[in-house]
């Protein structure tokens, strides 16, 4: 066993501002028992969408801005002092944004001495579907957001062994530039997804890269045959070019029949019938409805968190925090952000 | 100047290496091009000219600037492979402080460069997709003869 489970209660504060939310919560832990008691985010979507995506420095200064009231309104009518940890998310991310955050962490327990703990912003989103299930390890995880596509095995807390992520773009960000190309604006995922149910996903025949037996993804390739095929759309007359529900439907099946063919052989190759998939891209409906047959296919158990938990959110961050707790893994005030971080 | 003409992203992939061996540290591309164009591509195969594991370089839309260690002649190198995809461009690009990450000991490689308006001196690549489908790469700020003789640099 890795860890012992402490019998007292934890009290865990959260805090993520890896991208463009900034969140915190506040995660009461009790032996076997998890509990939400705040999840706070100000979500920074009205900024930067006439940017058609997220502005780095826009960010770092709403942080700045946002960090104290969300704190405060996570912690509620508790103190700084009844915390047992401070659990922040130091990578990866956006260097300027999550300096913010490490920072804040950082003051907090310094003026308080309350024990400061580091987490992988990959190992919270791994650990999500903690926070309404119980899944039993191992398991196989796939995390797929604007930032990330990666698959890993993971053998008990800490132990996680990562079997492939993208060579290139992530699902989210093929998502984003896709919309963007077709003029749908920021951000992709859900205009896609919205789209694509009213088309036909045999439309055009998009490339699915496998890339052989290999775990890893790659999503540009996907991206390069939309930007072909808009061009050739061009060259024909508007009564013949395909509908914008189609090509939306049609690059949708792509992705999803990819992350859901690597997910399933990846089962097929570990002999592990339980998978997580993570992420904000885990909330669109196209994939968890694919997700969904595969799993009772394969006989497998699914564990999807609800939305609020796909996308960026400290309370993850605070629960794969408590299991650094408990081994007594924490940082010092030394402590620094890291753009790239790999798990 | 040099023009060159990639069919497949393994040749663009190979154009980068051969690229990344004129390289030193200090050193800054600046590259232009669609979506799609084969950015990334020639980014991997000048960071692979450089010591580092293709497979560690993927987009860095996300994060805008990706560090890596490189090896220059056995000594290591910070190598920046930065994306400038999701900013707006203008001052945008300079407020988030890529001058941070240009020149002294790194080797800096910068997508859509385009969003900085007006670069600074340097190597600047820029891929076109013509028919073909093929990639047309021009090279400005490498001459034909260090292109051509493959033994200078590493």
């Amino acid at each position: 066993m890795a860890y012992s489970r402490t019998p007292e209660p934890v009290l865990i504060l959260g805090i993520d501002t890896s991208c463009d939310d900034t969140s915190a919560a506040l995660l009461g832990l009790d032996g076997g028992r998890t509990d939400v008691i705040s999840s706070a985010i100000s979500s920074q979507f009205e900024i930067h969408k006439k940017y058609g995506g997220i502005v780095p420095e826009l960010a770092s200064r709403r942080h700045i801005e946002m960090i104290w009231p969300v704190v405060e309104e996570a912690l509620g009518d508790k103190k700084p002092e009844d915390l047992s940890a401070i659990s922040v998310c130091i990578g990866p991310g956006l260097i300027g944004s999550l300096l913010v955050g490490v920072s804040f962490a950082k003051a907090i327990s310094y003026s308080t001495g309350i024990p400061l703990i580091a987490v992988n912003h990959l190992e919270g989103h791994l650990l999500s579907a903690f926070l309404e299930h119980t899944p039993e390890f191992p398991f196989i995880a796939l995390v797929v957001s604007g930032g990330h596509t990666s698959l890993f095995k993971a053998d008990g807390f800490g132990r996680y062994t990562g079997l492939g992520r993208t060579r290139d773009d992530a699902a989210g960000e093929a998502y984003d530039k896709t919309a963007k190309l077709l003029g749908l604006g920021y951000p992709g995922g859900p205009k896609i997804d919205a789209l694509a149910r009213e088309g036909n996903p045999k439309a055009i025949p998009f490339p699915r890269a496998y890339l052989g037996g290999s775990f890893d993804f790659s999503f540009s390739g996907l991206k390069t045959s939309v930007v072909n095929f808009l061009r050739e759309q061009e060259t024909i007359p508007e009564s013949s070019r395909a509908g914008l529900n189609d090509i939306a439907a049609s690059f949708q099946a792509a992705v999803i029949d990819v992350l859901a063919r690597k997910a399933e052989r990846t089962m097929i190759k570990t002999g592990i019938r339980r998978l997580v998939v993570a992420g904000g891209v885990a909330s669109n409906s196209a994939l968890k409805e694919k997700m969904s047959r595969m799993a009772v296919k394969r006989d497998a158990e699914l564990f999807i968190p609800s939305p609020k938990y796909c996308t960026d959110n400290a309370a993850m961050i605070a629960f794969a925090g408590y299991h650094h707790y408990l081994n007594g893994e924490f940082a010092g005030l030394d402590l620094n952000a890291k753009a790239y971080l790999p798990l | 100047m040099l023009t060159l003409k990639s069919a497949s992203e393994k040749e663009t992939k190979k154009i980068g290496e051969r690229l990344g061996r004129l390289l030193r540290p200090g050193d800054t591309v600046y590259l232009y091009g669609d979506l799609g164009a084969g950015k990334t591509v020639l980014v991997k195969g000048i960071a692979k000219s450089f010591g580092i594991p293709e497979k560690e370089v993927a987009s860095a839309s996300f994060t805008i600037v990706a560090e890596h260690e490189g090896t220059y002649r056995d000594k290591k190198i910070p190598f920046f492979h930065i994306d400038l995809y999701r900013l707006e461009g203008g001052r945008d690009a300079w407020e988030i402080g890529i001058e941070e990450y240009i020149g002294g000991h790194a080797v800096s490689v910068i997508e859509w460069a385009e969003k900085l308006g007006e670069a600074p001196d340097g190597i600047r690549v820029n891929i076109e997709v013509v028919p073909g489908p093929a990639r047309e790469i021009i090279i400005e700020g490498v001459n034909e003869k260090d292109w051509d003789n493959r033994k200078r640099g590493r």
